[in-house]
């Protein structure tokens, strides 16, 4: 597959996306874990697979790694199909798979140095250095893994995808189990990846990983991609606009509210009202001001892409698993 | 190449600093030698205690009944206790737990005298008392029955026709550690890379370390050949011990030859391969352990390690056949203790058919990706 015509990017003619999904399916006895997926990543974007547990996340990303055979459909990563040539670019793909965990009685050191081997790469003491020193371990270099905190195992695990000089990083869940603290970190990790030009698809069930860090994000939900674009289209198309938040109104407040004809919902005592258009802010605000229902505080908030997955799948999500 | 060195380096560290690993590599097998040549390295053969009740005294032991005890001592078959004379022989036995007693009777002396006067109905019966199925049993019997012999011989004035005359058939004199030791060292050749292959298949099954491996360029052959060369470096480290052990400490004669070395490399290629083919049907540590234990135990007393496989019965002789590791311990004896390399040569040969196989098997069987 060489250049194409591409009218998503403005009708140029462009160099062959770094992966490229077509009609892919992956199907187990009467499940199917991966229904027909399409998308494409550009090189040096961030792409992210945002879905609940078992939406065909994980299955999808071990099919591009070579890891699972797919059903039917099509998949290139660098040009090649992953069925047949992945010995080729094996050097030129960086994983960091879920749940990874490293070899136990390994030090950091040794690991960098161990893995790079294995790509037929030996890396000098300095280079070593540099890579444990990039993802933030320079202090724990010489610590058996076993010793190591989660989200430092994880860093590990990211010096290790990095050994080969990689330009297609894949990250499962990389800060899935991680403390908010260790989240941010690895978030500022990740953004240092993109900022070098290194093209990365990440999943997540965060809803704010995937709004924070990606260029590109497909919401899968039972084995479907059921909504795709940059997280800024995808609040623009689904996300409603803005929220007013009138906190602490309750059962009162939303009774008051929807008796001048405004359509409001109750989030536990809080009363949202949505405002589609963002002309219109003023003029619901002064709406809602003549209420003389007692309230804690007044807020407007933007729609994230928590509204976007609400409208889309029809459910919250929570650490990964749908809320009834 | 370099894929295979660096694999073996990583694992050598990661084993070497699990310390469990180790110790049954290097330190058991040198525990077993030590433990099992103690007992039966210094007399050669094991004596048996035998409990002996004399009821021929009245009130002091007759010389007859005396020079029997004393004649059992001298068999060195077994070694003499008391039993006091007026304790009921029966309930002795029971409340001290004795697997074998031997009880003379009262009018011992006499009968024996009334028999060398020509009194040819005179009889006396020794009564041996015991657990039949033991084989402390069959030794104690062994040793009254033939110093009774020798007590009729006498009375009836009779000669010896047939003797026993005693040679050495080989060179070398050998001891217990040299049969016993070759069979340890096949024990370890088996031990360590089954176990060791099997535990560790369910180890990077469960962590997905196979899934990680697998997004390298390290293929599934290369990675089995990285353990391969561990186990042979390792056991040669162990045999090392081991032999030393065997000449310092029991002034073992059988030698390490080029011979051995080259079946122990090739047991550990065999074993190493067969642990990852029994990967492949591993799912988590315990079904791992579960398996390990279910085929190598059997396997080590089948084969040979510990008894020789021509002392069992003959249709264990026949299972022993097809089992891989009778050959590396009938390899390892021929060598080493009877320096016999023809014949080790041809279990060296039935050792590397039996590693090629696993080593397929392995390689083609156990997947690192899922389905």
């Amino acid at each position: 597959m060489g250049p194409r015509w591409s009218p998503r990017r403005g009708g140029n003619l462009t160099a062959e996306p770094v992966i490229d999904v077509r009609g892919l399916t992956k199907h187990y006895a009467d499940i199917k874990a991966v229904d027909g997926i399409s998308f494409e990543v550009e090189k040096g974007q961030m792409f992210a697979l945002l879905g609940p547990n078992g939406a065909g996340k994980t299955t999808t990303v071990e099919i591009l790694e070579g890891l699972r055979d797919p059903t039917s459909g099509e998949a290139r990563v660098l040009g090649v199909d992953v069925r047949k040539g992945y010995r080729k670019i094996r050097n030129r793909v960086g994983v960091l798979p879920q749940d990874f965990e490293p070899f136990d009685r390994l030090k950091p050191r040794e690991a960098v140095a161990y893995w790079a081997k294995l790509f037929d790469r030996t890396l000098t003491k300095e280079e070593v250095a540099g890579l444990i020193r990039t993802v933030g371990l320079a202090d724990r270099a010489d610590t058996l893994a076993m010793n190591l905190s989660g989200g430092e195992k994880r860093r590990l695990g990211i010096a290790m995808s990095l050994v080969g000089k990689p330009k297609l990083v894949f990250l499962d869940e990389p800060t899935t189990g991680l403390d908010p603290g260790a989240r941010r970190e690895l978030w500022g990790l990740i953004r240092q990846l993109k900022s070098e030009g290194t093209t990365i698809l990440l999943t997540t069930h965060y809803l704010d990983e995937a709004e924070q860090l990606a260029d590109d994000v497909a919401i899968m939900n039972h084995g479907k991609i059921v909504a795709r674009g940059s997280p800024a289209n995808l609040i623009t198309q689904f996300g409603a606009g803005a929220v007013i938040v009138l906190a602490g109104a309750g059962d009162a407040g939303l009774q008051a509210v929807s008796q001048r004809g405004v359509d409001a919902e109750l989030n536990g005592s809080d009363v949202w009202v949505r405002v589609p258009i963002a002309s219109d802010m003023r003029g619901m605000l002064e709406k809602l001001a003549a209420i003389d229902t007692p309230v804690t505080e007044i807020y407007t908030k933007r729609a994230s892409l928590e509204d976007v997955f609400l409208k889309v799948v029809g459910a919250r999500m929570q650490e990964g698993v749908l809320a009834a | 190449m370099s894929r295979i060195l660096a694999d073996v380096s990583a694992f050598g560290k990661m084993y070497l600093r699990s310390r469990v690993g180790t110790f049954f590599a290097l330190a058991f097998p040198i525990i077993l030698i030590l433990l099992f040549g103690a007992i039966f390295s210094s007399s050669g053969s094991p004596q048996v205690p035998l409990y002996v009740q004399n009821k021929d005294c009245h009130p002091d032991c007759t010389p007859a009944s005396l020079a029997f005890v004393e004649a059992l001592n001298n068999t060195t078959l077994i070694t003499y206790q008391g039993i006091p004379e007026n304790a009921i022989f029966q309930d002795y036995i029971r409340q001290h737990s004795i697997n074998v007693a031997l009880q003379i009777p009262s009018g011992f002396q006499e009968t024996l005298v009334s028999a060398g006067s020509g009194n040819a109905s005179a009889q006396v019966h020794v009564l041996l008392a015991g657990d039949q199925t033991q084989s402390s049993y069959g030794i104690a019997y062994s040793a009254v029955a033939g110093v009774a012999n020798g007590f009729n011989l006498k009375i009836a004035n009779a000669t010896k026709v047939v003797d026993v005359a005693q040679t050495e058939f080989a060179v070398r004199h050998f001891s217990y550690i040299d049969l016993f030791l070759p069979g340890i060292i096949g024990f370890t050749v088996l031990t360590t890379p089954l176990f060791g292959m099997t535990s560790i298949c369910a180890e990077y099954r469960t962590r997905r370390f196979f899934k990680l491996l697998a997004t390298t360029k390290l293929s599934k052959a290369q990675w089995l050949a990285g353990k391969i060369v561990f186990h042979i470096v390792l056991l040669f480290v162990s045999l090392g011990l081991m032999v030393l052990t065997g000449i310092f400490v029991f002034k073992m004669q059988a030698v390490l030859t080029p011979m051995a070395l080259v079946l122990v490399a090739t047991g550990t290629l065999e074993f190493t391969s067969m642990g990852m083919a029994l990967g492949i049907f591993v799912r988590d540590p315990e079904t791992g352990a579960a398996i390990a234990n279910a085929i190598g135990f059997p396997m080590m007393f089948l084969a040979g390690s510990f008894f020789p496989v021509d002392a069992m019965p003959s249709f264990l002789q026949t299972t022993a056949r097809f089992l891989p590791l009778t050959y590396v311990n009938e390899g390892l004896r021929a060598t080493m203790t009877f320096a016999n390399d023809a014949t080790a040569l041809v279990d060296t040969l039935i050792t590397l058919a039996f590693a090629i196989v696993f080593f397929i098997v392995a390689a083609r069987g156990l997947s690192w990706k899922s389905k």
